[in-house]
């Protein structure tokens, strides 16, 4: 359009003004080319009234009244909602894993890596002690107590993997 | 601006059948989506009707919700379909609504004006608004809502393109000219705002 001022901002005429004011306006541009806008608005009485015009329309825009719905406006919606086939899939949904095999119902510091490791090791060296010399029957007992966590841990994911395999498949989003 | 936690939280409890979680949907986003479904059609009736059946089509359709997106993207997507749907099978009779309803509302306006002692900057700034009302309800839907998603509900532009599933790009774009839309429509009534 008109580019009476493209001498003084060689960098920017009116027409590219114009054409990034919008984005000017929604905090959209890069430093330099905000600050060329800038520049170029104080200096140009006709983008300074365009960019004006766009602030105002878009106060406006935000300052539009709301409107009430209506006090019954939940009945409707709320009586329509099938609540029973989402408790029943809910159900169903839970059901595809026992719930003795959720991860969860095993204690904590029963499946830290610190116990199971920790019980590993002791069951390893009372093993190798009872090899050895014959030991008393107790270094047994240690060896499969120290063995407990990790079988806990190992037969409970085996268990998971197998009733997700036999249950319904997965269903995506 | 919707909060996605606090959103999912309650989705998933809606998922479990919980009564309470559908309400607490509702009192999140009935004002929004009415409001969005009042402007695009400008008529009460029909906003209620919209807005109710957006909700109840979300809430029978939970499962389909993919939860790697904000739920409030996919209730403004379901709200934006459901509207623009709208539009184009009722387009003839609301054209005709739209031309019936012209008078009243002049007339509406004078009573209001000659009743009000209000100061003029208030009555001249809510005539600006109501003008601005009606310039939006003539712009085409997708223009509309696009328009009403940003300023209206204030969706960032990265909400409205996981909103409509449009780039980035496309969304600022319309945007953009939909507000030179709406300046045009000013102009040629010759309102100045
Ligand atoms: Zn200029």
């Amino acid at each position: 359009m008109n580019d009476q001022h493209s001498g003084k901002f060689p960098h920017l005429d009116c027409a590219e003004c114009e054409r990034r004011l919008q984005d000017y306006l929604d905090g959209g541009l890069a430093k330099p080319e905000s600050m060329q806008i800038f520049l170029h608005v104080r200096e140009c009485a006709r983008c300074a009234a365009e960019l004006k015009r766009l602030e105002d329309l878009v106060a406006l825009l935000e300052a539009l009244p709301a409107h009430e719905p209506p006090r019954d406006f939940d009945a409707r919606v709320l009586a329509a909602v099938p609540y029973a086939s989402y408790r029943a899939m809910a159900r169903l949904r839970r059901a595809r894993v026992p719930v003795f095999l959720e991860a969860d119902r095993l204690p904590a510091w029963i499946r830290s890596p610190a116990v199971r490791y920790g019980g590993l090791a002791a069951a390893a060296v009372a093993a190798a002690a009872a090899v050895t010399d014959l030991a008393p029957a107790g270094v047994l007992a240690i060896a499969a107590v120290g063995l407990v966590p990790e079988a806990a841990t190992l037969l409970q994911g085996l268990g998971r993997r197998v009733a997700l395999a036999v249950g319904q498949p997965r269903n995506g989003a | 601006m919707f909060d996605r936690r606090a959103d999912l939280k309650t989705i998933r409890r809606c998922k479990l059948g919980e009564e309470d979680a559908f309400q607490e949907i509702l009192a999140r986003y009935r004002a929004p989506i009415y409001n969005l479904c009042w402007r695009m059609t400008r008529n009460d009736e029909d906003a209620r009707d919209l807005a109710q059946e957006i909700f109840i089509k979300t809430f029978t359709l939970l499962d389909r919700f993919d939860e790697q997106f904000a739920f409030s993207s996919w209730l403004f997507r379901i709200a934006t379909n459901h509207c623009i749907d709208h539009l184009r099978r009722h387009r003839l009779r609301f054209l005709s609504v739209e031309r019936d309803g012209g008078g009243d509302d002049e007339e509406a306006e004078m009573q209001i004006a000659a009743v009000g002692p209000e100061p003029d900057v208030e009555l001249e700034r809510r005539e600006a608004l109501e003008r601005l009302e009606e310039v939006i309800g003539e712009l085409p839907p997708h223009y509309r809502v696009i328009t009403l998603l940003r300023h209206d509900q204030q969706l960032s532009y990265e909400e409205i393109a996981e909103s409509l599933r449009l780039p980035l790009g496309t969304v600022k774009a319309r945007i953009h000219r939909a507000r030179n839309m709406i300046q045009q429509l000013l102009a040629a009534r010759k309102y100045d705002i």
